[in-house]
């Protein structure tokens, strides 16, 4: 089978990419980032050009380019900057930019709930340990790095490793992609058919449902909302009348994900409930060592007092 | 005159129109190289805080892979399931932080080496 880009140009472009994330990783003395950076940024443009001149009628968004290569150089210089605090930036740029790319992919809802939840909560966390978590430099050496921020471990393995997977990988999903089943084009307003009350209250904002009005049903009770020729089947004074959707009768992508959601995994729900619940407890119980030691020299503290005001007392008869 | 005909400047209008399979795996190629990337920061960096943090890069990798897929079949369980990335990935962060804070008050060193006689 054939692979959906030429393999000289794929496999080129990966093993530019290993030597340029190799050259970019930290390094003790001098290290060659600028030019293992640009090294990873002519692979990923050589596989997507690569990859593009194939397939000339099927192109993704202009975008897409755009936030791939922002998302991809940023998440390079999360492993290669020697610094950990601009490494959480970097990765609050891989973020965004990765959110992006869910823009362009339609999921408008996890793309603004991943800013909120990454960018705007763990990220913060991570800051803030580790701004808890780093030794205080001295007054002479500010820009001294410590030893294992410096240096990286094994670099060159690692990188071989990391791209003999990365090889596989796309080996695996250009030769396996055509072969994907095809999807039919449906209308995304199939789910109106189980939503009756949010079609209805549309109806009624668009002054099209009368007073009295109910839902022609199907013989197994369900109401008759066809959204393929979008009408709707409705019984007004006895008779059934077909009435056409409003024009801005759509489901919503945050509509069709909760209906999904609650639908067809209410049980996961539960489990990451659970799931946060333990970490809850277990971030508590983790950091518990501290207050208890608090509590043990307010006991102490208390204890001295009540001597003192029984010593003092003892003294005034 | 455009020079790549199917290169369309504004973003795709509406979730039913479907999506290509070279597409998909342009979107796939990226989430594989940004796992690849975080893989090997995991491997080679020696702070524990930017291994977590390489754990994320490849939670991040694994939501973009689920969402394109969930784009390519019209299907919106792949984005439930970014959802629940999500949380594990908070779950995770709570714990592994709280931990690096434990172990760094009692090393004074955030360096992965400086644990080693854990293993085996």
């Amino acid at each position: 089978m054939d692979l959906i880009i030429n393999p000289y140009i794929l496999y080129l472009g990966i093993a530019l990419g290993a030597i340029g994330v190799c050259l970019a990783l930290p390094r003790a003395r001098v290290s060659p980032q600028a030019i293992g950076g640009i090294l990873a940024a002519v692979a990923v443009g050589l596989i997507l050009i690569g990859l593009g001149f194939r397939n000339q009628n099927h192109l993704p968004n202009l975008y897409f380019y755009v936030f791939s290569i922002v998302a991809l150089g940023s998440a390079l210089r999360v492993i290669s900057h020697q610094r950990p605090v601009y490494a959480a930036l970097y990765f609050i740029l891989t973020i965004l930019a990765s959110s992006g790319l869910y823009l362009l992919l339609s999921a408008e809802f996890m793309a603004f709930a991943l800013i909120i939840i990454y960018a705007g909560a763990i990220l913060i966390t991570y800051l803030f340990v580790i701004m808890l978590a780093t030794q205080a430099p001295s007054e002479e050496d500010m820009d001294r790095l410590a030893d294992y921020d410096a240096q990286s471990r094994d670099p060159v393995f690692a990188t071989i490793v990391g791209f003999i997977l990365l090889a596989a990988l796309t080996t695996m999903l250009f030769r396996g992609s055509p072969s994907l089943a095809r999807v039919q084009p449906q209308t995304g307003d199939a789910l109106l058919a189980e939503l009756p009350r949010r079609v209805e209250n549309e109806l009624r904002k668009a002054d099209l449902w009368l007073e009295g009005d109910r839902f022609a049903t199907a013989a197994d009770g369900s109401p008759l909302i066809d959204s393929a020729h979008r009408t709707v089947s409705v019984v007004r004074r006895g008779e059934v009348v077909a009435i056409d959707m409003p024009e801005a009768l759509h489901i919503r992508n945050v509509e069709a994900l909760a209906f999904n959601l609650l639908n067809e995994h209410p049980g996961t729900i539960e489990i990451a409930g659970i799931l946060l619940l333990m970490a809850m407890l277990g971030a508590v119980v983790l950091s518990r060592r501290q207050v208890q030691f608090d509590e043990d020299m307010k006991a102490r503290q208390a204890r001295k007092l009540a001597e003192a005001f029984a010593r003092e007392g003892s003294a005034a008869r | 005159m455009n020079p790549l005909p199917a290169l369309n400047l504004l973003a795709q209008q509406g979730f039913p129109e479907p999506m290509t399979s070279p597409v998909l795996a342009h979107y796939l190629f990226v989430s594989a190289a940004m796992f690849v990337i975080g893989l090997i920061g995991f491997l080679t960096r020696r702070n524990l805080i930017i291994m977590f943090l390489c754990t994320e890069l490849m939670f991040q990798a694994a939501g973009i892979a689920l969402i394109a897929f969930s784009r390519y079949h019209l299907n919106h369980s792949g984005q439930t399931f970014v959802i629940f990335v999500l949380t594990v990935a908070a779950a995770e962060a709570a714990m592994a932080l709280a931990l690096v804070v434990l172990l760094f008050r009692k090393r004074e060193s955030l360096s992965t080496e400086v644990w080693g006689e854990m293993k085996g």
